[in-house]
């Protein structure tokens, strides 16, 4: 599917015709908020096949409990990008899926272990370095820490050995620097 | 509005955003947002902000997976709307369950009726044939057990008349006519072969007068002058055979007396009504 095939809606247009459990609907929200979506969950879970499964989770999930979402509560990616964490991170927590990462290879736990981490850089990020100037390591840590790798500021502050007010300062100051760029 | 702006300032709705905040930390937030325009713009912008870092670093799943994902929830669109629409046409389908069930329920009732009557006349015409047919055969049966009799009768009559005829056919028979000793008018055929050993008296042409019932005529066969018996008879108004009495080979004259019933061994001379010699 090339680019100028997607279909895209404006979000009132989407929420109207996915609460019609129209087929356009999940057409548009695939195609506008996928890669965004799978971002996210690749991050959180490093196997593609597994991402890819939990990607279709999100969205059978999306399309089943729409009537759950409303306006008022928030924006339509932030209701799904939670929808998709909470799958991807229940998936990296449950027992078979630490029971396969047991049975991996020695050379390959090397790597994977980096990957969790993210001792590596990953091609696709490198450019979100550049654009999202101004946004210092420390604050960028823990905004992926937070937000791709499903860490809560609990843990987080554990893992970085930073106090809990520390981690809160850190995170919305990230996000404020956020939207600088963005705006 | 400075109690507003710390509470932005804690940092909770970045983590609302980020969905890392307890369920009654969320209500309160939703809660601030919807008394506080402050809060409400504050969260956009989190989130507006997220959702580009997101995009930002989106990455492209592959194209096969738009075709399973979508066909995975689109093969089930058919029977969730089915499952949506259902309660929005309750009523109608209850109005159309209720008409189905007042016009089939009669037209079914009707045909059991029909079918029972048919079957019950069915019955009853056939029990008046069976029982017509069955009296039909009764009366055939007696019929033919009729013609049986009468056939057989009639058998016995020619066998009877053959026999008779072959007497008088047959050359060796020597008829003689017993004449009344006392009164003329009587008269007993005899019929005699000394071949054949054989003595028949004509029951039809017998000229002698109904015996009681106390007495029979007895037949005698004179051999040499001594009397032979040769069996009693009774003289009735419609006997026509021919009766064949007991053998003799050798006889000179016949004589019938009228005995006590059963015979004598001995005729009794004054009872002879008649006599024939040779």
């Amino acid at each position: 599917m090339s680019k100028k095939h997607k279909i895209s809606l404006t979000e009132e247009e989407l929420v109207l015709s996915l609460r019609n459990h129209e087929k356009i609907a999940i057409e548009a929200l695939y195609d506008m908020y996928s890669a965004s979506l799978f971002g996210v969950i690749s991050r959180i879970v490093i196997d593609t096949t597994t991402a890819e499964d939990i990607l279709q989770e999100t969205f059978v999930k999306i399309w089943h409990s729409f009537s759950s979402y409303s306006t008022e509560k928030g924006r339509l990616f932030t209701w799904m990008v939670n929808i998709a964490r909470n799958l991807a991170i229940d998936k990296i927590r449950s027992k078979d899926f630490k029971n396969q990462n047991k049975n991996q290879e020695i050379e390959n736990n090397v790597t994977f272990i980096d990957e969790q981490k993210s001792t590596v850089y990953k091609p696709e990020l490198m450019g979100v370095k550049d654009l999202v100037e101004g946004l210092k390591p420390e604050q960028k840590s823990i905004i992926d820490l937070v937000y791709f790798k499903g860490y809560t500021h609990v843990e987080a502050a554990d893992e970085l050995g930073i106090p809990l007010g520390t981690i809160k300062t850190r995170l919305r100051m990230g996000i404020q620097q956020l939207r600088k760029h963005f705006n | 509005m400075e109690d507003i702006k710390a509470y932005i300032e804690t940092g909770i709705l970045e983590l609302y955003v980020l969905g890392d905040i307890s369920p009654d930390e969320k209500l309160q937030v939703e809660a601030m947002a919807l008394k506080h325009p402050a809060v409400k713009a504050e969260l956009d912008a989190i989130e507006l902000s997220m959702e580009l870092y997101a995009e930002e670093n989106a990455v492209e799943p592959s194209e096969n997976l738009r075709g399973r994902i979508l066909g995975s929830i689109l093969t089930n669109l058919g029977d969730d709307r089915n499952f949506n629409a259902a309660p929005d046409h309750e009523e109608s389908d209850f109005y159309e369950e209720d008409n189905i069930v007042l016009l089939s329920k009669p037209s079914g009732n009707n045909f059991y009726k029909y079918a029972f009557a048919a079957s019950l006349a069915l019955l009853i015409a056939s029990t008046i044939a069976l029982v017509s047919v069955y009296s039909r055969l009764q009366q055939s049966n007696g019929q033919l057990i009729a013609l049986q009799l009468q056939n057989q009768h009639f058998t016995n009559r020619v066998n009877l008349m053959d026999k008779e005829l072959s007497v008088f056919r047959d050359p060796s028979f020597k008829l003689l006519k017993l004449q009344g000793t006392k009164n003329h008018d009587m008269a007993v055929m005899v019929a005699f072969s000394p071949a054949k050993k054989k003595v028949m008296i004509d029951m039809r042409n017998m000229k002698l007068p109904q015996n009681d019932k106390d007495h029979q005529y007895q037949l005698w066969a004179l051999v040499g002058g001594k009397p032979v018996d040769l069996g009693v008879f009774d003289a009735t108004a419609d006997s026509t055979h021919m009766k064949e009495m007991k053998s003799i080979a050798l006889a000179d004259a016949f004589a019938v007396t009228l005995e006590p019933k059963g015979g004598s061994v001995n005729p009794t001379m004054d009872q002879m009504m008649v006599l024939g010699k040779f």
